[in-house]
């Protein structure tokens, strides 16, 4: 098992060196091709419009080192991402890493309730369908899912806003702060995972009752309940925690979405709102963590996994 | 028995929401824009609307300087040295008493940093006790309106860290910061340290939407109780809700086109007066303000009475005389529908910001109007930061906004922020006018009632023929107000959210 | 049955897409300031946008946009991607980890993630996103590829071909490409879906196309404050994206449940 764990670990580490990689580079190959003086743009973040001239400018310019080589740029900006230097925001002054860490709470805050929340509706719904394969229940699931999935998570984020907040007025439609704030951006997200995690739980539950060890644990005389129970849920558990792994990039992708329509003040609405304003070590910082929640949230997987499947680990 | 235990489970759960409210009740403001920082030069508006920090003056709604910090101030005979005595035991919210040296200190970092005082000619600032001496270098009656401008709030001087920059708000208000969480959240308490009547608003808290539908759905669902800027859709929408009081006053803001003069498309006047010719605002001002009086004639709007002069000839809209007027110009129609002059196509870029919720749509009328007259306008809704970072290194074209005339309760404040010789951030962009220059610089120091209208005439018929910027429509400040609240009045100069002259009707 | 269900959708909404701006005669973007949001009426089948745009053109010009920008970004996903993925299964070896490793790095990203990151160059103009997607996508197909490929490639048949002499192409097509076809368009169609979605999801931000550009997503942003008043306008570009994206699912679904893998 030991040994399981330290290889999924390894590998994601090697993944989270990536993200950073690949981060660093967008973001460094956006700077060049911005359009705009970026020395300008970073002095005036630094002292304000109204007192930046073209002095302080070339004194960022000479600080930052934009006139040299496009190649040694490159290698201290990465030098820089590896040592946590994540620079100053643009449009604040600040530190990204302060900004950043003032949000991080909340995106993951988030993340998780989303998590939770998918887990709870989508696998005990598809169990329950899985149990009866083309009952009426089963079809009413596919129809259900098939139309969650077809919608845009922000229309999803809309129809509960209207409903549940403006009409019934029992939850709030933005915001952040007390734990009712969290429910409907959580629901949202979490509808759409469910969708995809319903079926996969049903189709698994199906195929654990149609194998043979499911049927020689009834013919021992267990009852149903009991033989579902020992034999059935763990098998059925794998391949839900796996596509969960699947399933996390939507999660991330969502979000952002997500945040942007709850005013949610997390990572995604900060990526959202630095992309918008070209503040480009705001989008490095807000993208890396992103990139490195996501990598996270997969190796929790890789280790539910591990958990649950001895077959997986290796011998 | 379980089910007597479930049924008082949830009475239990039902009724906590209601002890909970029991307690203090918090007054939730939501607003679009975000605190982004704790320096009073970026974001002190957030503060002082909250009545956290003050400022040396106020206003009131005509415009007309009120005493704030200072309860009282003389001006010497040649208008040069004025003096502001400060008001009798006043405290920050750290317990420390208010004194010169403090005012002093936030009055020379509001100089060095960007805001409005740069504008003034003061030359010397110096303390006495209890009072704040100012010297100018040439008379400036409208001295006691740039003092009410937020970013000359005062704060404690333990406020600052070892650099002079601003690491925690403690003003002198009614209300000290509870809580803060940029860039979204505020909240704040009834501050011991003041000394007038308490508030009855005990606690209040400040969210940022940016979102427009955001706002009306936290307005509808009773989430919120004072909620700013909302779009004219959910205006009518909510005028309707019977929890809720609307309120919409007319304010002396204007919705404009900042212009750059300095680009070679737009250099002529000619070509700036088709351009203004070209743009229906009364369609505009019906379908997307929704009030059809909002089309703007001239730039200052009819509340702005000194400024607004009815015998102006009124902005047109001729489509045609644009066209005949390009066309004489050398423009010639392309094959594309977009003309062209010595083999330049004429293409122009506007931005904008959806922040206030009328501009995206309102941008989206204008592309379509110039496509009208043969001008192809890309738009670029992004971040307001664009616009000055636009004006600042050269490659703005075109930005619509709407702009504050009463940035400082003067007009003036404004006037010669955006109109001077080097033009401003959001305001002229390389246009210069001499007589601008001139009217201006007699306007600040003229004392005559006469003289002042003509100045004021004057700055208004300069503008209005050479356009530096145009007018689109003027504004109106909207609130969606709880009923739940009584006392409820909305500040035209946008100084204030006034809440601690509220208080829960009961 | 859903499936045919499914085909049709598709059918109709790309028959729309495709033939509905050249036969409606309203032009897209002209707009009408004294008809804003006016219901449906002879002259405007489907009624006005709150700028009194004809909501038929807009809503034939959006599909081409968003549909026909989804289906080429996934287009442009899948030949590259199939194409590394039989040069990593034929070739093996070096040319085969480095291109997986490649591969790891672009999964390493959400796709949204790599698109907006794109998108910043160039917020507004088509081929950020298109580009953006299309380096996304790649990964999935060449993955799929390889992995068939590999399997295929070390069976018998694929064995007595080569030692009879035929070069890689012939052995690729006979061997490797039919059992590629059917799971490499289930992928196919659910990318186009999801590009959609996320075409859409970019406009709703912010950070996608811009006005006056008629897309799906952009409507129902530009639309929502007006729910109100005008739910009908809300309601077509909402019922184009379901209708595509639901479509899509139910062609690829079926087909999966067919070739016995578990529905994405």
């Amino acid at each position: 098992m030991l040994r399981g764990v330290a290889a999924a670990l390894g590998r994601r580490a090697l993944q989270a060196a990536c993200v950073a990689f690949a981060v660093g580079a967008l973001s460094f190959l956006l700077v060049r091709l911005l359009p705009g003086d970026m020395a300008l743009r970073i002095a005036a973040g630094r002292y304000g419009y109204d007192l930046v001239s073209a002095a302080a400018a070339e004194a960022v310019r000479a600080e930052v080192g934009l006139d040299r080589p496009v190649l040694a740029q490159f290698l201290d900006w990465l030098w820089r991402l590896a040592r946590g230097d994540l620079g100053r925001s643009l449009v604040t002054g600040e530190t990204v890493a302060s900004e950043i860490a003032h949000q991080l709470g909340a995106t993951l805050t988030l993340a998780l309730a989303a998590l939770l929340l998918s887990v709870l509706i989508g696998p005990p719904l598809g169990f329950a369908m899985g149990l009866r394969p083309g009952g009426l229940a089963d079809r009413i699931g596919l129809a259900v899912s098939a139309a969650l999935r077809a919608v845009p998570s922000f229309v999803i984020g809309i129809v509960l806003i209207v409903v549940v907040s403006v009409r019934l007025g029992a939850l709030p439609a933005a915001g952040h702060g007390e734990a009712e704030n969290l429910v409907l951006p959580a629901a949202t997200l979490a509808l759409g995972l469910a969708a995809v995690s319903s079926r996969v739980a049903r189709d698994a539950m199906a195929a654990v009752r149609a194998s043979p060890q499911f049927a020689f644990a009834r013919t021992k005389g267990l009852g149903e309940g009991a033989a579902l129970i020992r034999h059935g849920l763990r098998n059925a558990a794998v391949p839900v925690v796996a596509w969960l792994g699947v399933q996390l990039a939507a999660l991330v992708e969502g979000v952002v979405v997500v945040e942007s329509l709850f005013a949610w003040p997390g990572i995604g609405h900060a990526l959202v709102h630095a992309v918008i304003a070209r503040d480009v070590p705001m989008v490095q910082g807000t993208a890396l963590v992103l990139g490195l929640i996501f990598v996270s949230l997969n190796a929790l997987v890789d280790f539910a996994c591990l958990a649950l499947d001895p077959r997986a680990r290796p011998r | 028995m379980h089910r007597v235990l479930a049924a008082s489970l949830a009475c239990l759960l039902l009724a906590l929401p209601c002890l909970a409210a029991a307690q203090e009740r918090v007054l939730r403001v939501v607003s679009p824009w975000e605190i982004t920082s704790l320096d009073p030069s970026r974001a002190g508006y957030v503060f002082t609307r909250m009545e956290v920090a003050e400022t040396l003056t106020g206003a009131d709604d005509g415009g007309l300087p009120k005493p704030g910090l200072a309860a009282s101030w003389q001006v010497s005979g040649d208008g040069l040295v004025w003096r502001f005595v400060l008001r009798e035991g006043a405290r920050f919210h750290d317990g420390t008493a208010v004194t010169a040296e403090a005012v002093v200190g936030a009055l020379e970092r509001a100089r060095a940093n960007p805001g409005v005082l740069g504008n003034a000619p003061i030359a010397a600032l110096s303390a006495s006790p209890g009072a704040v001496e100012i010297r100018l270098s040439r008379p400036f009656v409208a001295l006691p309106a740039f003092l009410a401008h937020s970013s000359t709030q005062i704060l404690a001087p333990a406020s600052l860290d070892a650099e002079g920059r601003v690491r925690a708000v403690i003003g002198s208000g009614p209300y000290r910061i509870a809580a803060i969480e940029l860039p979204q959240r505020l909240e704040v308490a009834r501050a011991e340290t003041w000394a007038g009547t308490p508030p009855a608003i005990v606690r209040a808290s400040l969210l940022a939407a940016g979102r427009g539908e955001t706002r009306a759905a936290l307005a509808e669902s009773g989430q919120a109780d004072l909620v700013f800027t909302l779009d004219p859709a959910s205006l009518e929408r909510l005028r309707r809700n019977p929890r809720i009081t609307v309120l919409s006053v007319p304010i002396p803001r204007t919705i404009v086109v900042k212009l750059n003069a300095g680009d070679p498309l737009l250099a002529d006047t000619r070509v700036r007066r088709a351009i203004s010719d070209a743009i229906d605002r009364a369609g505009i001002a019906r379908a997307i303000l929704r009030n059809p009086e909002a089309a703007a004639t001239q730039l200052f709007p009819p509340t702005l009475a000194e400024w607004h002069v009815p015998a102006l000839a009124p902005l047109a809209h001729d489509p045609a005389a644009a066209r005949a007027s390009l066309t004489a110009l050398g423009w010639e129609p392309g094959s594309d529908g977009v003309r062209v002059r010595n083999g330049v196509p004429f293409r122009l870029s506007l931005r904008s910001f959806p922040e206030r919720p009328e501009l995206p749509p309102i941008a989206a009328a204008l592309q379509d109007q110039l496509r009208q007259v043969g001008i192809a306008v890309s738009v670029a809704i992004g971040n307001s930061s664009e616009i000055p970072a636009g004006h600042r290194d050269g490659t703005l074209q075109m930005a619509l906004f709407a702009r504050n005339f009463s940035l400082v309760p003067d007009p003036i404040g404004t006037m010669l922020a955006d109109f001077g010789p080097g033009g401003g951030d959001w305001g002229a962009m390389g246009w210069s006018s001499p007589e601008m220059a001139r009217a201006l610089d007699r306007l600040s120091a003229a004392t005559d009632p006469e003289e002042r209208a003509r100045l004021r005439g004057e700055i208004a018929a300069i503008l209005q023929a050479e356009l530096p910027v145009l007018p689109i429509a003027w504004y109106e400040h909207t609130l969606a107000a709880s009923k739940r609240l009584a006392g409820v009045s909305l500040d035209p100069l946008e100084l204030s959210y006034r809440i601690s002259a509220m208080r829960w009707a009961e | 049955m859903s499936r045919a269900f499914g085909f049709a959708l598709v059918l109709a909404v790309s028959l729309f897409s495709a033939i509905g701006p050249v036969v409606i005669p309203a032009d897209p973007a002209a707009q009408d300031l004294s008809a804003y949001l006016s219901p449906p009426s002879a002259a405007h089948p489907l009624g006005t946008d709150h700028l009194g745009r004809d909501l038929l053109a807009r809503l034939a010009h959006a599909g081409r946009l968003s549909l026909g920008l989804a289906v080429l970004s996934v287009a442009c996903a899948v030949l590259p991607g199939v194409a590394l993925g039989l040069a990593a299964a034929w070739r093996g070896g070096l040319t085969d980890r480095v291109l997986a490793t490649a591969a790891d790095m672009t999964m390493a990203l959400p796709g949204l993630l790599i698109v907006l990151l794109v998108a910043g160059l160039a917020p507004g103009r088509i081929w950020p996103l298109w580009l953006g997607l299309s380096a996304a996508l790649w990964v999935e197909y060449f993955r799929l590829t390889r992995a068939t490929a590999r399997v295929l490639l070390a069976a018998p048949e694929v064995e007595a071909s080569r030692l009879l002499g035929f070069g890689p192409l012939y052995i690729l097509r006979r061997h490797v490409v039919p059992a590629l076809a059917p799971p490499l368009a289930t992928l196919a169609a659910f990318g186009v879906g999801g590009a959609v979605m996320a075409i859409g999801a970019l406009g709703f931000v912010g950070i996608g196309l811009r006005p006056p550009m008629a897309e799906w997503g952009l409507m129902l942003t530009e639309l929502l404050p007006h729910y109100h008043e005008a739910p009908w306008a809300l309601a077509w570009p909402a019922l184009m994206v379901f209708a595509t994206v639901f479509g899509l699912q139910l062609i690829a679904s079926e087909s999966a449940q067919g070739a016995g893998e578990s529905p994405r």
